[in-house]
């Protein structure tokens, strides 16, 4: 009784609180863009005192790739840190000398390996027409040369440091020293963004150092910077327990769209991209036109402006064309199943094709996520806690720029197999597909969903990175106007998409388990 | 090429963008400094804040630190606790752990725990609580608008647990499906097996939970070390957000009204175990070595702690400036992660360590390489450049120690707690300047002896052991080729695995 009287009082606060909510929340964004086509949001506040988290993105992902340069992007990304004709070389002419030299001796062999290593493997001669192990003597003594110019470069080679033309990460020292800190990027399928956080006078710094990189980079260490992106590979991928599973389900998913290779490439094209991919590259989708900044935090806009035309209005905005993403995904027509094993635990996952970001479905398909997760959600009081099949349970909506899909995830507990985790989720799907939701489980969502929607917009650097992918798959504005489309959601609309997308057909599962276990499930299946 | 380019843009853009182009060309003539050494920085005058400022005491006794913050609508309450794993019986590691999970998720006073979370979930409130080894941490954030029912709730939940049994069964079950992934991960071998050989396998920086200690917890147990942790008598508040202070502080003082003070949870126990220096190896077959090496280190408030930050900087902390990051990925390309980390404890000493994973057969070439660059830091003087970097990337990061309200109310609860001297934060950057080249070599020379380290590789040995093809380097190179290949454990009960 008490309960139920603290009940309604909560109720009236909270609805109250929250329309209040939804409409207050209001980022207020100066939008401007230079004459050379490059986009800039600047949103000044002060609430963290005296720092500034600032970042530019790159409207190019691996959606972007094909094949034969599956994972340019994110290599991209690693090239961006290795300086300029100005940063990262003592000498840029005797550095430039050395960089024709290396791209020489690397033609010769890619054409080597593309033509030789290539038929050996159809021949079944090789296993692997890339790796070292297998060079054809005049591979061998190329590849020697090559690492010979490499060393030299650095200055260790056998004269000595005083053939070094390269200053090691200067692009670091500079940032470290004028008390950047947090300094990264990140390639994603649709996007790479590069971001820092500097101290409120050094806003000019980023300014020269980063149009500085957009006009000038050389690509520097092209070569060698290859084999720290292979051990980024095998550290998150070849070494992890699911990785490569994990990229083979995605392959299997994706039918036809780009977002069926992973980020980080496939391992042959990551061998392979030449200097003139690079630069063809680079002269796409690095345009001022492909570009925008986002600066958040302690800072007069007057004078940001000022640097800011001041600097990047240095770039070349370019003639090439964006070449538009063509190829759309192709209806999937019969359910797609992996089974694996290996060192991981008992867990299945459930895929569907939905909707890019966005589209009209995106936001009924987020709240039903939300109607699933947290631990007043479906998953977790029917499959962890009320039949106890389950260790952890949850969905996603995934939206992308070109297409999206949404996905169901759970870990067994105890004796329970997979399989019993995918009748629950399918039992889940019905009751949504079939019973309305209520007004007050409907209501709980949206509170959440607004709350958290707000949170994520308190730190400096998490505004940053929201409103970079608001941006780049839609608009920024989104960041204002999502909110009150998560408001107006029905119950009716969740009914709706729920039968729309969840359908047989449209789903791939792909259920791991260990090889003991999966001798005990057969066991348990006669 | 540039000027050839704003000549297309003035064919295409109307006048105003030509005008603009104009202007701009004379700003890129005369403005863009040729170098970033060129660009003259205002002054940006940095003051930290005093302790003092946001120190208030409850009628009670009870410690609070308080900042208002009215950009947004939201409050953060949290409030830190004395002792954590450092207080589990030893029968029982992770029984401190179990206990935050339960206050959060067992229910509270006479609330079931599904309708507890509904309660919350509906307010959109926020809570958790965690143990970490030597506090317990309880936190909140609401809307201010929501402020008086989420402490209310908060508050009973902190007093009145009810560790509802079902949902101590969830907890223990899924506590248990992770303990049976302890050996997927080669990246967890490593984590544990190095914490058991710096620590001891018994203390609780390295001790482990076993499915048998599980299951035994009771909930007998759970409300003996919550009423030993969680009381005012062991905890200091911090609250940051969207009030007026004196407001927010009689609502607290009424919020812990009759709540019962206990003692304050005794200090955390030494470790006894010593790490014997040697070479050391699981079997994982990976395509990919782990490495750390490494050794005991140092207290928070060692005397050298401030040279050993600036030294761990130029050695393998300072990201991309590092040595560490330069010679073993930059240079050779033979990882992708490559850094050093000083760990320090309050009142025992931390660890150094340098940590790394690279293909198999480069496995032995990096871990030369790294030991070559210990000592290395330990024969010369580091450059003049090196030391300069360091001093002025700590020196002008410093304020970021204090972003925002809740990171800076918590460094105070922290320096509180741990009796941190009280002019630390006002005199760190002078005594970061201090430092000298000479300081550094000693400091070098007296902590990072490397026959007093340890190297443990997760791996498939026969592929990491006789090295990389061109023969640069092999794992005979270190103590002499002998290696102490430590057993795998059972997931469940720990108990040694028979090697292969």
């Amino acid at each position: 009784m008490r309960l139920q009287v603290f009940f309604r009082l909560v109720v009236l606060v909270v609805i109250f609180g929250f329309a209040d909510m939804v409409s207050a929340q209001k980022v207020s964004v100066e939008e401007f863009t230079l004459p050379n086509g490059m986009q800039f949001l600047l949103v000044p506040r002060t609430d963290q005192p005296n720092v500034v988290s600032a970042g530019w993105v790159a409207r190019v992902g691996s959606v972007n790739e094909r094949p034969g340069i599956t994972g340019i992007s994110h290599f991209f990304e690693h090239m961006m840190f290795k300086g300029t004709n100005t940063i990262g070389t003592r000498n840029p002419d005797k550095d430039r000398t050395f960089r024709v030299e290396q791209k020489k001796v690397r033609d010769q062999m890619n054409q080597l390996v593309l033509s030789e290593q290539y038929e050996r493997y159809r021949n079944g001669e090789i296993d692997d027409p890339w790796d070292s192990v297998n060079d054809t003597p005049r591979l061998k003594s190329l590849r020697t040369k090559l690492d010979t110019l490499i060393r030299a470069q650095q200055g260790r080679g056998k004269a000595g440091p005083a053939t070094a033309t390269i200053v090691k990460d200067e692009f670091d020292q500079v940032y470290t020293k004028a008390g950047g800190s947090g300094m990264n990027a990140f390639t994603s399928y649709d996007l790479t963004c590069y971001f820092i956080t500097v101290p409120s006078n050094k806003l000019e710094l980023w300014a020269w150092m980063e149009s500085d990189r957009l006009n000038d980079s050389v690509f520097r260490e092209f070569y060698s910077e290859r084999d720290v992106v292979h051990e980024e590979r095998r550290l998150r991928t070849d070494s992890t327990p699911t990785g490569r599973f994990q990229e083979q389900f995605n392959s299997m998913f994706w039918a036809s769209c780009g977002y069926a290779w992973p980020v980080i490439g496939w391992p042959s094209d990551l061998n392979s991209y030449t200097f003139e991919q690079a630069q063809v590259y680079w002269n796409t989708y690095y345009r001022p036109g492909n570009l925008f900044g986002v600066v958040v935090g302690d800072f007069d806009p007057k004078q940001a402006k000022r640097y800011i035309k001041q600097y990047f209005s240095r770039l070349d905005p370019g003639s090439n064309k964006l070449p538009p993403v063509v190829t759309l995904e192709v209806e999937q027509l019969a359910e797609q199943r992996m089974n694996a094993i290996g060192d991981f635990p008992p867990t299945i996952e459930i895929r569907y094709h939905t909707v890019p970001a966005g589209h009209v479905d995106s936001y009924p398909l987020d709240m039903l996520a939300e109607v699933l997760n947290e631990r007043t959600g479906r998953l977790y009081t029917t499959m962890v806690e009320g039949r106890g099949i389950a260790a952890t349970a949850s969905a996603s909506s995934d939206t992308r720029k070109y297409a999206g899909l949404f996905s169901f995830d759970g870990m067994t507990r105890g004796d329970a197999v997979p399989e019993q985790l995918e009748q629950a989720w399918y039992e889940e799907l019905a009751k949504l597909q079939t019973e309305d939701l209520s007004e007050r489980e409907l209501r709980k969502v949206k509170n959440r969903v607004a709350a958290s929607n707000y949170r994520r917009l308190e730190n400096n650097m998490s505004l940053l990175i929201q409103l970079a992918f608001s941006e780049a798959l839609l608009d920024w504005e989104e960041i204002n106007e999502g909110p009150a489309k998560y408001e107006a959601v029905t119950a009716d609309d969740i009914k709706r998409v729920a039968n729309k997308y969840f359908k047989e057909t449209n789903r791939s599962v792909a259920i791991y388990r260990r090889s003991m276990e999966q001798v005990t499930a057969k066991e348990a299946g006669k | 090429m540039n000027h050839q380019a704003l000549k297309n843009i003035i064919c295409v853009r109307p006048l105003a963008g030509v005008i603009a182009v104009i202007l701009l060309c004379f700003s890129q003539v005369f403005a863009i400094p040729p170098r970033p050494e060129a660009i003259e920085f205002q002054p940006l005058e940095y003051t930290p804040p005093r302790a003092a400022d946001f120190r208030r005491m409850l009628s009670d006794g009870t410690i609070v630190y308080v900042a208002e913050s009215h950009e947004f609508p939201l409050v953060n309450v949290s409030i830190t606790f004395k002792g954590g794993g450092s207080l589990d019986p030893a029968a029982t590691p992770g029984l401190a752990s179990v206990m935050a999970r339960m206050v959060r998720e067992g229910g509270a006073g006479d609330m079931s725990p599904a309708m507890f979370d509904e309660t919350l979930d509906f307010l959109a409130t926020e809570m958790s609580v965690s143990a970490g080894n030597t506090f317990t941490t309880a936190r909140m954030n609401s809307l201010s608008g929501n402020l008086d029912e989420s402490l209310q709730l908060f508050v009973t939940m902190l007093r009145k647990p009810a560790f509802e049994k079902q949902r101590l069964e969830v907890v223990k079950a899924r506590l248990l499906e992770s303990l049976k992934q302890r050996n997927d991960n080669a990246s967890s071998i490593l984590a544990r097996e190095w914490k058991a050989m710096l620590y001891g396998r018994n203390h609780f920086e390295a001790s482990q939970p076993t499915a048998s200690s599980v299951e035994a917890i009771s909930r007998e147990q759970l409300e003996a070390i919550h009423r030993q942790i969680i009381h005012p008598g062991n905890m200091i508040v911090a609250v940051s957000g969207d009030f007026a202070v004196e407001e927010m502080l009689e609502k607290l003082t009424e919020a812990f009204q009759g709540w019962e003070r206990g003692a304050v949870a005794p200090d955390p126990k030494m470790p006894e175990a010593v790490l014997v220096p040697g070479l050391y190896h699981v079997q994982k077959e990976i395509p990919q070595g782990k490495v750390v090496l490494g050794k005991r280190g140092i207290v928070r408030d060692d005397p050298d702690a401030i040279p050993l930050l600036l030294l761990n900087e130029i050695l393998g902390a300072g990201g991309f400036t590092s040595r560490l990051m330069q010679k073993v990925r930059s240079n050779e390309g033979l990882a992708y992660s490559v850094r050093s980390i000083l760990s320090q404890r309050i009142n025992y000493p931390g660890a150094f360590q340098a940590t790394f994973e690279s293909k198999n057969p480069t496995v032995a070439l990096a871990t030369k390489i790294v030991l070559g660059e210990i000592a290395l830091i330990r024969q010369q003087p580091v450059t003049d450049e090196e030391i300069e970097v360091a001093k002025q990337g700590l020196i002008e990061t410093f304020p970021r120690q204090f972003e925002s309200k809740p990171t800076t109310l918590q460094v105070f609860v922290n320096d509180e707690w741990t009796n941190r001297p009280k002019d630390y934060w006002q005199t760190f950057r002078e005594k970061v300047r201090s430092v000298t080249k000479d300081d550094l070599l000693r400091v070098a020379k007296k902590h990072l002896d490397p026959s007093q380290m340890a190297i443990l590789v997760v791996g498939d040995w026969e592929a990491i052991a006789s090295g990389d093809l061109e023969g640069r380097a092999t794992m005979k190179e270190f103590f002499g080729g002998e290696v102490k290949h430590l057993p795998l454990r059972d997931p469940l009960t720990l108990e040694p695995l028979p090697l292969d």
